[in-house]
């Protein structure tokens, strides 16, 4: 088979963009047409999470150090991250999306996919360009005149999250078999999504150099030689405008990470930052109905260095104390000179199914204290009950956007 | 690095509440000092909450600074909390 999917397009791709840095000019009319960086914390050493349009314009990428961005950009505007405003921005993006399907995915903060496959016959009868251009307007009108999006429209995800890719900022387009070539042939590799460096090595090791060379790549060597896997056959699907990736992936793990504020902390100071990752983690994980049976450390040192730890527990826990408890005992054997620390929680399992033994009091009463500590955390605000040792780690260790992952907006 | 002054002043305020997509229209504030700032723009607002407590943040500008106003819709009551006038230029 090298037929391309020729039915109607009916995936919307909806990208904001430079969503943090677009919000946060929306909100602050003074800084439109400026370069604007957010960053997490307010250190020239801290690494910039979205960058405007005027900024990029300059140079300046995700990622990059402030502090080199202002090498190149001189006049550029550092302004820390302000998550409730996001998530403010999401909820109605959102909402709009929802009028139009009940099949939409928030696949991140700033960017979803309606499929309208099963909409209503009304919405069906009209074409999708223009329902885009409608998107874009309510955008402007619902939340405020400096939004913009990007929107792609194809038969699959994939593709229709290439072409919201292709006019950037504020484009429309469509990709459909009749211009896949075209389109595939003005881009590189690796602006294809899922194809970075190890994957384009790959590519290259069998003489596909080109996203056209791999649409004419064949579907044995895709996946005998290419992948060695199925992965291969999806590749070529997908590249065909056929879904494959339409599928939801369950939680798997729960964790946070923090760079230290000062890299000359005592152990002391570490453990109190390790005990409120802790808190934080046990909080989301709860906030999920799941507990965890194993639990993972790690620190990355001033030299570069990364160190880690694990174990698993016979008993599933959720508890912040157990938690808490079982990260310290792991961290005792943690280097010196630490940068960064971190901790997740895996093999997750719901809360509901545990049984718990009619003996086992202590069980029994650490959850009922964890339940009413959550209570109150939940009905008073966050940290409103936290335990003694994080009573001075609040100013550091703040909530930030969790990028990736839209279960906890 | 960045042009923003973070305060706290009880602040009166003239709004219209209204409907539709932006049902606060916030006219002009006085701050303490007596000063009178009419609004030109809303940027954004959006809701913020801490338990069941919701703080609703109105980011505003006069046309030649930003502000941020937060109205506490369990207290009735308005602050400015945060105003943003210049722009640093480093050398």
């Amino acid at each position: 088979m090298n037929e391309f999917n020729n039915e109607r397009p009916l995936i919307m791709h909806i990208d904001l963009n430079s969503c943090f840095a677009t919000v946060e000019q929306q909100a602050r009319p003074m800084l439109r047409g400026r370069p604007i960086a957010i960053i997490n914390r307010m250190t020239e050493h801290t690494a910039i999470i979205t960058a405007s349009y005027e900024a990029k314009a300059k140079g300046v990428k995700v990622g990059m150090k402030f502090r080199e961005a202002k090498a190149l950009c001189p006049d550029i505007i550092a302004l820390e991250s302000d998550p409730s405003k996001y998530r403010y921005v999401y909820h109605r993006l959102l909402d709009i999306m929802k009028e139009y399907s009940a099949h939409v995915t928030m696949k991140s903060i700033d960017e979803g996919v309606i499929d309208f496959h099963n909409t209503t016959a009304e919405i069906q009868g009209r074409d999708l360009v223009e329902i885009g251009m409608e998107i874009k307007q309510r955008l402007k009108d619902e939340i405020g005149v400096w939004m913009r999006c990007n929107i792609g429209i194809a038969t699959n995800r994939f593709l229709a999250k290439t072409a919201a890719g292709l006019h950037k900022p504020d484009g429309l387009d469509v990709i459909t078999p009749a211009n896949i070539h075209e389109v595939l042939g003005t881009m590189k590799m690796t602006d294809l999504t899922g194809i970075a460096h190890r994957n384009e090595k790959r590519l290259n090791s069998v003489g596909i150099f080109t996203p056209l060379e791999f649409l004419n790549t064949d579907v044995v060597t895709l996946q005998k030689i290419v992948f060695k896997s199925v992965v291969g056959r999806w590749w070529y699907d997908r590249l065909r405008g056929f879904e494959v990736d339409d599928v939801e992936s369950d939680i798997k793990r729960v964790g946070r990470q923090y760079v230290l504020e000062s890299f000359n902390l005592s152990q002391d100071e570490i453990s109190q930052r390790l005990h409120h990752l802790c808190e934080s983690v046990g909080s989301r994980m709860r906030s999920q109905h799941k507990s965890a049976r194993g639990i993972y450390v790690y620190a990355k040192t001033l030299e570069r260095g990364y160190w880690h730890a694990s174990m698993m527990s016979q008993v599933p826990f959720s508890s912040d104390q157990t938690i808490s408890l079982l990260a310290r005992q792991l961290f005792e054997k943690a280097p010196d000179g630490l940068k960064e620390i971190g901790l997740h929680c895996y093999e997750l399992e719901p809360i509901e199914s545990q049984q718990v033994s009619f003996f086992n009091d202590q069980i029994v009463h650490e959850r009922q204290v964890t339940g009413a500590v959550d209570g109150i955390n939940n009905r008073f605000g966050e940290r409103t009950i936290h335990s003694a040792n994080t009573l001075g780690t609040g100013i550091y260790v703040k909530q930030k956007i969790p990028f990736g992952s839209t279960r906890y907006l | 690095m960045n042009d923003e002054t973070f305060i706290n002043e009880q602040i009166e305020v003239i709004a219209v509440f209204g409907g539709g997509h932006h049902p606060v229209k916030i006219l002009k504030f006085k701050r303490p000092s007596g000063r009178v700032i009419e609004v030109t723009e809303l940027g954004l607002r959006h809701p913020v909450s801490n338990g069941n407590k919701t703080i609703h943040m109105f980011d505003v500008t006069d046309g030649g600074a930003d502000y941020r106003l937060e109205f506490d819709s369990e207290r009735l009551t308005w602050h400015l909390t945060m105003e943003a006038d210049h722009y640093e230029r480093v050398q």
